[in-house]
């Protein structure tokens, strides 16, 4: 199976999870004559349907794809490792928010994120890094926070 | 209405006003010669900033930064050979050349004036058609804007990417994140999972955020050696100084080319979600066809430039026509405006023109006056914009990545918008590396409410159905979207007939 069919199926399994998930809904009232459940019925309906669409398309290019010459490979391979790394120290950040606070968070944040980027080979690098970081912080947070009134996150474990 | 265009210009060169029109259209043109950086992410990251602005001043910004996109694209197509964004890149067919044999400053003034004048184009139909098109919507019951949406959604999901399924699902999957939280008209809180941020229903300018930005940014960052990438080389000689008025007179003298490359700009914007990038392709497409000398296109001739840009910028103006007459963003940037007016409690749509005509037509005057500091700003600073370019990824990417963060969490000050778009960042990346299209799940996510009630709406005022098909209007349109989706899939069977070897994802139904 091809990525079209995997994602057909993940869609397909997601809509008929959700269509059960539908079933307890209220029905209909006086006011109302369909009930919560009607549009949403009809929405997944139509995922579930388009997403079967999906796989059977799929299978029939996979068997087309057996007699045709394989696709040639890119030249340069996707950098799917920096890809994950970017992911991660963003997931970490959104984690940090509440505990750690907005500016100690993005501080950590920037400077991480910068150098996971594109590695500081000197000193010259580091410091660019270290400034980017504050100043990035500082303005964002005094822009926000005082300027535009924006409440920025305050950490539970510094109050900071 | 003229008087009311001149209220509203009056009103906008106003410190308060011009103040935020001039940075957002400064910001525009700045994330416009960037390359890698797009409109849609130089309106994310101003976003955030006008949440503390009254309306106008905020949209006012937006306003600016589209403009100034749209035309900050050219300047590092035209002497980089990079367009700055996807709408400059059949501005790099002719304006690099024209730049290469020694007639940068012809190519870059060239581009400029065109942006100008296609955008000027689009402003007159803006002011003029906005208003009586709402007019015309004001005549639709719920059957009827059930319909526009449909058509809308459809004709998305048919256009973009490359196969129909793909594009229609991800249309479903952009109604499946509305139907989650609370039901728009009894309330009832459904298929939440038991997440409790869940619950209020999922807000689409995290989505959007999310989605757009991971999308952009994590497809660049694939492309990166962990070394970094080495930044564009920039000749600080190139003679930038021309004539204005040779160059002016240079494009008015090709009215016909002026007019028809803006027009196609114009239809294009006016289709949801079809964005600058297919207009000005298109736009050059038809220059080259209307043109006496075809085979110069391509080796540096001003038809070309003027076509891109013209039609580019007349683009804007389209897509402003469909948000502000039916509440249907016309793509991306316009869909972060719809956002942006939510926030502030205004409802895109016919009646917009009429409950909020002093926002209104001072959104037409900021889109006017925003071409004039566009044309201001490329004068004074476009060597500066070149030297812009250098500014390292890995330095932009955690600034955009934190202002993403800033604009979701101040929605309503709390994680859960911030979830929201980590969530969908992640599945805007995965849908990007499966190959669907992401103009029809913003879209699915933007109408579905709507959908939703004017069905209901429908239905409870008469439980026949037959009358979406019965009434005029409704039937025309729905019509119109089972032959947007023949006509896709037409168009990808025909395309895969004759480039076989394209097919390696495709057989639709």
């Amino acid at each position: 199976m091809g990525r079209d069919g995997i994602a057909g199926l993940v869609c397909l399994a997601a809509s008929l999870g959700l269509l059960a998930a539908t079933i307890g809904l209220p029905g209909p009232n006086l006011l109302v004559p369909v009930g919560p459940g009607f549009y949403p019925r009809i929405v997944l309906g139509i995922t579930a349907a388009l997403a079967l669409a999906l796989i059977i398309a799929d299978i029939i290019n996979q068997q087309r794809k057996t007699t045709t010459a394989p696709a040639a490979t890119p030249d340069t391979a996707p950098n799917y490792g920096l890809v994950a790394a970017t992911f991660l120290i963003f997931i970490l950040y959104v984690a940090a928010l509440p505990y750690l606070g907005f500016r100690l968070s993005t501080l950590a944040f920037v400077a991480v994120l910068q150098s996971t980027l594109r590695p500081p080979r000197s000193l010259k690098q580091w410091i660019i890094v270290a400034i980017t970081a504050l100043v990035t912080t500082a303005v964002i947070y005094v822009m926000f926070d005082s300027y535009l009134a924006v409440l920025l996150p305050r950490g539970r474990w510094t109050d900071f | 209405m003229y008087e009311l265009l001149l209220t509203g210009i009056v009103n906008i060169v106003q410190v308060k006003y011009l103040v935020p029109l001039f940075i957002g259209t400064l910001v525009g043109v700045i994330g416009g010669a960037l390359p890698g950086v797009t409109i849609t992410m130089t309106i994310i990251v101003v976003l955030p900033f006008t949440y503390g602005l009254d309306p106008l001043q905020g949209l006012a910004a937006m306003t600016g930064v589209y403009v100034g996109g749209s035309a900050g694209g050219l300047v590092t197509a035209t002497l980089l050979g990079i367009p700055g964004t996807p709408s400059a890149i059949a501005t790099t067919f002719d304006g690099f050349p024209m730049a290469w044999r020694g007639e940068a400053g012809r190519a870059l003034w060239l581009g400029i004036w065109a942006s100008f004048f296609g955008g000027l184009i689009g402003g007159v139909f803006l002011v003029a058609t906005t208003g009586p098109l709402a007019a015309f919507a004001l005549q639709f019951g719920p059957w009827e804007f059930f319909s526009l949406f449909i058509f809308a959604l459809s004709m998305v999901a048919g256009l973009t990417g490359s196969s129909i399924t793909k594009g229609l699902l991800s249309g479903a999957l952009g109604l499946v994140v509305t139907i989650m939280g609370n039901d728009p008209v009894m309330g009832a809180k459904r298929l939440t999972l038991g997440i409790g941020f869940l619950e209020g229903g999922i807000s689409f300018l995290p989505v959007l955020i999310g989605v757009f930005a991971f999308a952009q940014i994590m497809t660049d960052i694939e492309k990166r050696r962990a070394a970094g990438a080495a930044a564009a080389v920039v000749d600080r000689t190139l003679k930038l100084t021309v004539s204005h008025l040779k160059v002016i007179t240079e494009i008015l003298k090709k009215p016909f080319l002026l007019l028809w490359t803006s027009f196609v700009g114009l239809l294009i914007g006016v289709l949801p979600a079809i964005g600058g990038s297919a207009a000005s392709v298109m736009a050059y497409d038809q220059a080259k066809k209307i043109s006496r000398h075809p085979e110069k296109f391509g080796t540096g001739t001003p038809e070309g430039i003027i076509a891109s840009e013209s039609s580019n910028n007349a683009n804007v103006g389209g897509s402003l026509v469909t948000i502000m007459a039916f509440g249907i963003p016309g793509d991306a940037v316009t869909a972060v405006m719809l956002g942006a007016m939510t926030i502030h409690g205004i409802q895109s749509g016919p009646l917009f023109m009429t409950q909020q005509s002093k926002l209104a037509y001072g959104i037409f005057a900021a889109y006017i006056v925003a071409h004039v500091l566009m044309v201001l700003i490329l004068a004074l600073g476009a060597r500066f914009m070149l030297g812009i370019t250098r500014v390292p990824q890995s330095i932009l990417i955690p600034i955009v990545l934190v202002l993403c963060t800033v604009g979701s969490y101040a929605l309503s000050n709390v994680m859960g918008d911030v979830y929201i778009l980590l969530l969908f960042g992640m599945l805007g990346y995965a849908l990007v590396k499966f190959k669907f299209p992401l103009a029809p799940l913003i879209l699915g996510v933007i109408l579905g409410d709507q959908i939703e009630i004017n069905l209901i709406r429908a239905i409870m005022t008469d439980a026949d159905v037959w009358l979406f098909l019965t009434r005029p209007i409704s039937g025309v349109l729905l019509a119109l979207s089972v032959a947007s989706v023949a006509f896709a899939l037409w168009q990808h069977r025909r395309h895969h007939r004759r480039n076989p070897q394209s097919a390696d994802d495709s057989a639709d139904f």
